[in-house]
């Protein structure tokens, strides 16, 4: 049997988390989006409540499992159900939002915890030119929840921005991870 | 469909009608699917937010895997272990909006958990339309 990994896409609703997961997964993405109830439904027509799924071939090295989990903090529950062989981390921010720190700050006051210990890239969607505050603001939110991840700009609709947001990942986890048999993840080193 | 002052609080009566008909619930909570309360009666108010979101993931999973196997539509979740029983459907005429979850004890008859669920549902649909 193939071995199958998981990578996770998390960030603030609206940070391009389906977008993502519909860009780059092999087969029909499951999607779990509701109409938003709440003042995001004027930034966002819909959210993700449970997670988005999706499939890649890693050729003779398995399949990589997409998902993407919901922004809000609410939702923290649902980083069990993708724990285990949880391969690395894609931390997305919508560099196009005013509050594009406050985000990925809302997203680190959640998950900071569970995923300090995994490779993790910070992505800047949505704008090809952030202000150079941002990337400042970015370093300043992850060294103060004591995590070090590159950071890059991507648009999640192009698919060569994705791979490199891989190759980046992969090339962490070949230099500096192994495995925790016991938990199926992986140590960063 | 209008969520008014009034409306909720018929959504309230519906709820309390629920636990005083129905042996063994424990926590009743009326949702919008997309994860927040709207109406409770759950004592432990830290968990409110929690016992929401977990009821909209699992009508949200639940309608998915039913549109992924053709399943045709959700009629309700059930989850049971060995301490418990969790029962989350969506309101009917609510347009998909709101979502209602039962929390009930090991002992309680799940015929009947189901039965007053699906009543108190009614209950709401009729106090909102």
């Amino acid at each position: 049997m193939s071995a199958s990994y998981k990578l996770l896409f998390i960030g603030e609703p609206g940070a391009g988390k389906t977008t993502c997961i519909e860009s780059l997964s092999e087969i029909s993405p499951l999607v779990t989006d509701v109409r938003c109830t709440d003042d995001l439904a004027q930034v966002k027509e819909s959210t993700t409540v449970a997670f988005d799924y999706g499939e890649l071939s890693l050729g003779d090295q398995g399949r990589l499992l997409l998902y993407g989990l919901p922004g809000q903090g609410r939702f923290s529950f649902m980083f069990d159900v993708v724990r285990e062989n949880l391969l690395g981390v894609i931390l997305l921010v919508d560099a196009a939002s005013a509050t594009a720190a406050d985000g990925l700050g809302e997203t680190l006051d959640t998950y900071a915890a569970a995923i300090r210990e995994l490779p993790c890239v910070v992505a800047l969607n949505k704008n090809d030119s952030p202000p150079p505050t941002l990337l400042a603001d970015c370093e300043a939110l992850l060294r103060k929840h004591g995590m070090v991840a590159p950071i890059l700009l991507a648009d999640a609709r192009r698919r060569e921005d994705l791979v490199r947001m891989f190759r980046l990942l992969f090339t962490m986890i070949e230099n500096g991870a192994e495995p925790i048999a016991a938990t199926g993840g992986m140590a960063w080193h | 469909m209008a969520l008014t002052k009034a409306s909720k609080e018929a959504c309230e009566t519906a709820l309390d009608e629920l636990l005083a008909r129905c042996d063994g619930v424990s926590a009743v909570m009326l949702a919008f699917r997309d994860g927040r309360p709207y109406a409770d009666r759950v004592r432990d108010a830290a968990a409110r937010g929690k016992f929401a979101a977990m009821s909209s993931s699992l009508v949200a999973l639940g309608q998915s895997v039913l549109r992924e196997l053709g399943g045709g539509v959700l009629d309700h979740v059930l989850v049971e272990g060995n301490d418990g029983k969790f029962v989350v459907a969506s309101v009917p005429g609510s347009g998909g909006l709101l979502v209602i979850a039962v929390l009930a004890q090991r002992d309680a008859r799940l015929g009947l958990v189901l039965g007053h669920t699906k009543t108190c549902a009614l209950s709401i649909s009729t106090a909102i339309t």
